[in-house]
């Protein structure tokens, strides 16, 4: 038996590409690096001189220079807060019921569609859901309440979605284990599956947590551009501007003589709650680790 | 490996198999004192109704769904029909869809500045976005050394978490001067490029996550089949591994351009704001179409919206058409969601 | 098959000296040494974990494809370490083919897992693609079976089909060495029986090295067998003396099933 196949060579130009590539997707990795560095460190470098405990104790102006965000600050943390508290239990009980009780059928690929759609839904719709329904046919007006609420739709989705994953993460063995010592479902899931869960939960929330603080548009149109002249006011029914709305409106608005520096320590501040998120994720990220290894 | 099993002691059937000391104890006749347990009444009311509770969670969700979407068209309708509460005059789909021409103060309402624009800002953004994502899924997945990996992996979490106002005052104080002085004699550089630009840095990490996904869930044996028969790793990349993970790639791009197509503030802050962008293009001459494309102010449907909506009075024909480009929004977002599960099919076919 | 009467005629191929191999910490194969001939097939046994399929994959380096691991010793093919710096490693692997453990078919048609091979070196012209792809599939005895629904997928065929498919891929190639790694480990009796008919003829240009878990395989198919314990060469010679009168006890005891 003869053999037609020639030898073949491996060719020059495949050899080029092949190292050609390994260098550009080592540049665009780096690029992204690079990006990211120039940006936080553009942020913070911008808004250090600003950084001062005048400047997060002080009320803000109107008018005038020198102004600070000590209410933003109150108020972006209190509408993360609300906003979660209203979240949680909805996302929660989504999540318990796709993982556990929706079976594998076509409800639980219906209740994904909408979990997804949802979370896909743009900000900007959200808060014009918010206007319409909160703000005008409730008569809530610019508030903390319309806030809190139309942030909390941005949350569930999110918090829905990484209940049921980390609901589907626990070992079939330790649900078996409590089935077999004659516990109910609902013992099952509120003993053993959602304290197993629990840390994946958590980082979920914490994610959320970040990505409402830094929520813009949905507040501009449900919890308004003004804050309370009492500090620190809990009420829910007075408007509520938080930082991420300030930064935003000061650029924009332009009445502001210090507007540029103002928005650039608001920025700075900004990052630094978030690297402080963020480190708190890694942290919960490493003990789900340990625990799984 | 199962242990090999100890001896056990002889016993007769009836006697109970327990330790050696209680085995003892019962059969000297004293009856061990365990009590029969019990699932109380209430655990098991509770059992059966509960998750009730948790399904209407579960519909709440889809009543969202539903309610947002009628909230906007009820609203969105009013600028086409006569219905209750609206106290302006009304337009026709025409004149809203067809038209470019965007005069509210002079009764014109054409939007399709805004979805040119959208479409614009978001196309340019994914033509950056999407082969770099794809690109650097694959350096994550399977050229990376795990260090880098690791690094990779934090970049893209914290680009992620950037607030958009940040990116946008990021646009707006550095890079839109940095543009202008760099190309444009220090004229301000709002528009396209600059938008798309930060665009496609806060949509990248959502293609990155969801492809480095694509590449590591494809076996290793397919990369490995192909090197063995004398690829180079780049051929197996662009041969094999790429074509593999056609479908969710597709999908990481599709779920991208659904967040780029949704952002409204970071855009706002640095494209210029400019309804008349496509009649400004046409009418100026001093630069050449594509730098004039890329710089010159425009708006998009989001940020039209942030721009506008404060400033018109509910009920209006202007706050209503301005509803009907937020439903729009909506219902393109939708279809995206859509066309990836189209593609998730596709997938498992 | 060659029997000890006979005296060797073919030229060593691949020859090993003091092999060790490293993965981390661990040593996985140590101080091997042995030389395997040309057109022939050489088995290796051996318990599981005794780091046959490592050693395998040394001769065509694939598993630097997806772990950094540490090679010391000789390994020549031909005469020229393949471990020597300058060696191209993709060219290495055009001249050993390899087959794993698991059919390995890409997601493509039957006809673009056949000329996937050809494509990457730069064969374009239709004709002589059809040409080789025949070839291929001709000599892995699929032709027949696979002629009519070359355009359909390759993930649909039977683990069989899909393997054999897969060893046209490599020969597609026109390697000079085939390696096989536990090849029928996944299929069935008549499958196997196939693949080792396969074998048989393959061998007439080409040097073959199989790692099967399967003694009567390696008894079936193979002129030298290697018999691997933890890591190390415990004996290699002709099939036939190996499982008529091996020189180690302990190979006698791994053959006669008193271990592994």
């Amino acid at each position: 038996m003869t053999s037609r196949v020639p030898a073949f060579k491996v060719r020059a130009t495949a050899r080029v590409a092949d190292r050609a590539m390994h260098l550009a997707l080592w540049l665009i990795a780096l690029t992204f690096v690079a990006v990211l560095i120039g940006f936080v460190g553009g942020i913070l470098k911008e808004g250090w001189s600003e950084l001062n405990l005048g400047f997060l104790t002080r009320m803000p102006e109107a008018l005038d220079a020198g102004g600070g965000i000590k209410p933003e600050l109150f108020n972006s943390l209190y509408l993360v807060a609300l906003s979660l508290a209203l979240a949680m239990p909805i996302g929660l009980g989504a999540g318990i019921y796709m993982a556990e009780y929706a079976g594998q059928g076509r409800a639980l690929r219906f209740f994904r569609l909408c979990v997804e759609t949802l979370a896909a839904t743009p900000s900007i719709v959200l808060a014009l859901f918010g206007m319409i329904l909160l703000v005008q046919m409730l008569g809530w007006s610019f508030s903390i309440r319309s806030g809190a609420v139309t942030l909390a739709l941005l949350n569930i989705p999110v918090i829905t979605r990484v209940t049921e994953e980390s609901l589907r993460g626990v070992p079939r063995e330790l649900l078996e284990a409590s089935y077999g010592l004659g516990a109910t479902k609902l013992q099952t899931i509120l003993k053993v599956a959602l304290p197993y869960a629990a840390t994946g939960i958590l980082t979920g929330v914490v994610l959320t947590a970040g990505r409402a603080f830094g929520e813009s548009a949905i507040l501009v149109f449900t919890a308004g551009t003004n804050v309370s002249q009492h500090f620190p006011d809990f009420r829910l029914s007075v408007p509520g501007e938080t930082l991420s709305v300030h930064l935003w409106y000061v650029t924009s608005d332009g009445t502001l003589p210090d507007a540029t520096q103002i928005a650039a320590g608001t920025a700075a501040v900004m990052i630094l709650v978030l690297l402080a998120l963020n480190l708190l994720v890694r942290l919960l990220d490493r003990a789900i680790r340990r625990r799984t290894r | 490996m199962a242990e090999p099993m100890p001896d056990l002691p002889e016993t007769t059937l009836d006697a109970p198999l327990l330790p050696d000391g209680l085995a003892r104890i019962a059969t000297q006749g004293t009856p061990c004192p365990t009590p029969v347990f019990r699932q109380s009444h209430l655990h098991r009311l509770a059992d059966r109704w509960t998750h009730l509770l948790f399904l209407a969670c579960t519909l709440l969700v889809v009543l969202l769904i539903g309610g947002i979407l009628y909230f906007l068209a009820a609203r969105g309708a009013g600028a086409f029909f006569p219905l209750a509460g609206n106290t302006d005059k009304v337009v026709t789909f025409r004149e809203v869809f067809l038209s470019t021409n965007w005069d509210p103060g002079d009764g014109h309402f054409g939007i399709v500045p805004f979805i040119a624009g959208t479409l614009a800002v978001t196309g340019l953004a994914l033509l950056v976005a999407a082969p770099t994502g794809v690109l650097t899924g694959v350096f994550i997945a399977k050229v990376a050394p795990p260090w880098m990996r690791n690094v990779m992996r934090q970049v893209m979490d914290l680009l992620v978490g950037i607030p958009s106002v940040v990116y946008g005052i990021f646009g707006l104080t550095i890079i839109l001067p940095m543009v202008g002085h760099a190309w444009l004699a220090d004229a301000p550089a709002a528009g396209f490029a600059v938008s798309a630009a930060i665009l496609a840095v806060m949509i990248v990490p959502t293609v990155v996550s969801l492809s480095t996904d694509a590449f590591e869930s494809l076996p290793s044996s397919l990369d490995e089949g192909s090197q063995a028969l004398g690829s180079t790793r780049w051929q197996a990349i662009w041969r094999v591994l790429i074509p593999a993970a056609r479908p969710r790639l597709l999908t990481a791009t599709v779920l991208g351009l659904g967040r780029a197509i949704g952002e409204a503030m970071a855009v706002q802050m640095v494209i210029g704001n400019n309804p008349q962008w496509m009649l400004l293009m046409r009418q100026a001459t001093d630069q050449t179409p594509v730098l004039r494309f890329l710089f010159t102010p425009a708006a998009t449907l989001t940020t039209e919206l942030v721009q506008e909506l404060p400033n018109t009075a509910s009920g209006s024909t202007w706050n209503n058409v301005l509803f009907a480009m937020g439903l729009l929004l909506y219902l393109m977002t939708m279809l995206l969601i859509l066309a990836t599960r189209r593609l998730g099919r596709q997938e498992h076919a | 098959m060659l029997s000890p009467q006979t005296p060797e005629t073919k030229p060593v191929k691949l020859s090993v000296r003091n092999l060790d191999f490293r993965y981390g910490e661990k040593k996985v194969l140590d101080g091997l040494s042995m030389d395997i001939h040309a057109e022939r097939v050489t088995a290796i046994i051996g318990p599981s974990g005794c780091g046959k399929s490592t050693f395998l994959k040394c001769f065509n380096r694939i598993h630097e494809v997806s772990s950094a691991v540490q090679v010391s010793g000789q390994m020549a093919m031909d005469g020229v370490d393949i471990y020597r710096g300058g060696i191209d490693q993709v060219d290495l692997r055009r001249r050993v083919g390899m087959v794993f453990q698991k059919p390995n078919p890409f997601p493509k048609s039957i006809y673009e897992n056949v000329a996937f091979g050809p494509r990457l070196f730069g064969v374009r012209d239709r004709a002589t693609l059809d040409g080789l792809v025949e070839d291929a599939l001709r000599k892995s005895a699929l032709w027949d079976e696979v002629k009519d629904r070359l355009k359909e997928s390759a993930t649909g065929m039977s683990g069989g089909q899909q393997q054999r498919l897969c060893i046209a891929r490599a020969l597609a190639v026109n390697p000079e060495v085939l390696l096989m790694d536990e090849p029928c480990s996944a299929l069935d009796p008549i499958a196997t029986a196939k693949i080792e008919d396969l074998i048989g003829e393959l061998k007439e240009n080409l040097t073959i090295v199989i790692v099967t878990h399967n003694m009567q395989q390696a008894a079936r198919v193979s002129d030298y067998t290697a018999f691997f314990w933890l890591g190390k060469l415990i004996e290699m010679d002709l099939t036939e003396r190996i499982f008529t009168t091996p020189r180690e006890r302990m190979t006698e005891d791994y053959i006669t099933g008193r271990f592994g």
